[in-house]
């Protein structure tokens, strides 16, 4: 059956305002930009924000609004914006609700929420203000749908006597979104590279979301199961988006787009800047096609890795040296 | 640039870091300053470590320097690409097993005397002056891995008490580590700055000035910190090779994305 759907379909299906989504990638690798615009065009908001390993995605939720409680554990696009800028502000002005955990515990406890854990028990924070000090009180957590009533527990260790432990809440995730290298039609993926903790959040997420640089048939993706890390009955909708990560990398793909993560550096420094940024670069364009033709052929093809570095580098130039 | 023999406190630093490095370590390192000295110390003087990073990435070698730790660069070049997990796994199993072949590089924005970190925030942790990315790796890092801690020397950012607690050191001294349910075993062993080495007293767990470069002084460093330091165990470090500086302009960080190299005819 085919899962294959256009992305102005696949949110408004799948994504709903309050939802607690998770996205996939890692800070400037993988991460599911052409997604992230469409839920901005859309006006969806008041989200639960799962950060992981964030970068400019989450930085533009906050930044436009539509994050109601976020859970931190690093935000930025590092070697380009070493702390994002909007979320900063947004936490420096009081705008952001927001929780700390170190990012062992949140990639932990998204590999607890794929295994279907009751709760996580953890050495991890103890000693440190991670676990003394609270980003959601007690009272605010109360008022807050899908954020746990506790930030952790301390537990005694039931196997060693006098041992006290972290015990941490397991996410309960409504929404996963992640960017693939290649998907079939049922929703069938290949992820080249790292799989970060998008594996753990494809199979944690009540429905999950791929986008992907390649669709190809259910025969094709079978033809070597070594390469297959995802499941088509985890997958609820596959839309394909060459370039879906850009600005990031994408692994075998495309480099990050170092000049749009500058502009994006600076035009994060102040509200107006981020504002006519998001309208030059989202707002603006009615979907992803035009995103691409904005950006133009040539800047693209620019960003393709050359094989065996791993990275784009214009060799003309290495030649002059 | 092509004077090999001047060089700044930010490069002193960086083979300052490789040195530290010993043959069959494994070593954690985050981006920037630990990546320039860990890739130092591969080519010159530790060929046998083996670096990896907490995005995963096992045994890297990049050839142009990454941006971050999940950078393709990193992943292009590595022995296996593990999610994030299996290295707290690995990091956690290597206390397990105490081995004690791992060290680990983490930086911060203030520091205290027994080497608890900050990388959250300035000010009051609700309504900061000023906000930071918040942990990342660091905080499970300093959890079950020998550190050492990069810094840059500031009397601002060596305090007496420091606003948030992101990584624990030797918490508030001998047995602290314990009392607060973490491994007393591991802990941070030294801080590299841009003006020498720190090291921990064996007994009191405090921080003492070990070693200063051919342009710092124990004098420079009793300034920029902000609590009262021993100098007395100082050593002054050897100026650096020459070569090793030329490697790192030309091959490890010619982009200059970690570091700037002086311009001619400037101090």
């Amino acid at each position: 059956m085919s899962k294959v759907c256009t992305m102005s379909e696949a949110i408004s299906k799948y994504v709903k305002n309050g939802d607690h989504i998770v996205l996939g990638g890692f800070t400037t690798n993988r991460k599911p930009y052409a997604a992230v615009y469409e839920i901005l065009r859309q006006g969806l908001k008041d989200f639960v924000g799962e950060g992981g390993p964030a970068g400019g995605d989450w930085d533009m939720l906050i930044g436009e609004n539509r994050v109601k409680a976020y859970t931190n554990c690093y935000t930025a696009n590092s070697g380009f914006t070493n702390v994002s800028r909007r979320f900063r502000h947004k936490y420096e002005t009081g705008e952001l609700i927001m929780e700390d955990y170190s990012q062992d515990a949140v990639m932990l406890m998204l590999h607890a929420a794929s295994l279907g854990l009751p709760f996580l028990p953890v050495k991890l924070m103890q000693g440190t203000d991670l676990v003394d000090k609270w980003g959601i009180s007690k009272e605010v957590r109360k008022t807050l749908e899908k954020v746990p009533d506790d930030k952790f527990v301390y537990v005694d260790n039931p196997f060693k006597k006098g041992e006290k432990v972290v015990a941490l809440p397991v996410p309960q995730i409504d929404v996963s979104i992640i960017h693939v290298q290649k998907a079939s039609f049922d929703g069938t993926s290949i992820i080249l590279g790292d799989e970060f903790h998008d594996v753990d959040i494809a199979v944690a997420g009540k429905k999950t979301i791929v986008t992907c640089e390649e669709l190809v048939s259910d025969e094709e993706i079978r033809k070597d199961p070594t390469l297959t890390s995802i499941p088509g009955f985890c997958v609820d909708a596959v839309v394909h988006v060459p370039y879906g990560a850009h600005p990031s990398q994408c692994y075998g793909y495309y480099d990050y787009d170092a000049a749009l993560m500058k502009e994006y550096d600076v035009a994060s420094k102040t509200d107006e800047a981020f504002d006519a940024y998001m309208k030059k670069w989202v707002f603006d364009l009615p979907d992803h096609d035009a995103y691409l033709n904005k950006l133009g052929a040539t800047r693209l093809i620019g960003l393709k890795v050359v094989p065996g570095l791993g990275y784009a580098k214009d060799m003309t130039k290495e030649a002059q040296k | 640039m092509s004077d090999y023999t001047k060089y700044t406190n930010k490069e002193m630093q960086a083979i300052t870091i490789a040195k530290q490095i010993k043959n069959g370590q494994v070593v954690i390192v985050g981006t920037g300053l630990p990546l320039i000295g860990a890739s130092v110390a591969k080519r010159v003087y530790a060929p046998k470590c083996n670096i990896i990073v907490e995005s995963g990435l096992m045994d890297c070698a990049p050839i142009e320097v990454p941006r971050s730790v999940g950078d393709d660069r990193f992943m292009a070049h590595c022995g296996v690409q593990w999610p994030n997990i299996r290295f707290i796994g690995f990091e956690t199993n290597e206390w397990l097993h105490d081995s004690d072949r791992l060290v680990a590089f983490i930086g911060g924005a203030q520091i205290d005397p027994y080497g608890n970190v900050n990388s959250t925030s300035i000010g009051d942790y609700n309504h900061p002056k000023t906000r930071f990315t918040g942990s990342g790796g660091a905080n499970g890092i300093a959890t079950y891995s020998n550190t050492i801690i990069m810094m840059q020397h500031e009397k601002r950012r060596f305090m007496k008490k420091i606003d948030y607690v992101t990584s624990a050191g030797w918490m508030d001294g001998p047995g602290g580590r314990e009392r607060a349910g973490l491994p007393g075993n591991r802990g941070p062993i030294m801080v590299v700055t841009d003006l020498g080495i720190l090291k921990f007293d064996k007994d009191t767990k405090r921080m003492y000035l070990a070693g200063y470069y051919p342009t710092s002084s124990p004098e420079m460093v009793e300034e920029n910190t902000g609590f009262d330091i021993d100098v007395s165990k100082a050593v002054k470090l050897e100026a650096p090779d020459p070569e090793v500086i030329k490697l790192i302009r030309e091959e490890i960080d010619p982009g200059q994305v970690f570091i700037k190299v002086p311009v001619e005819g400037a101090k």
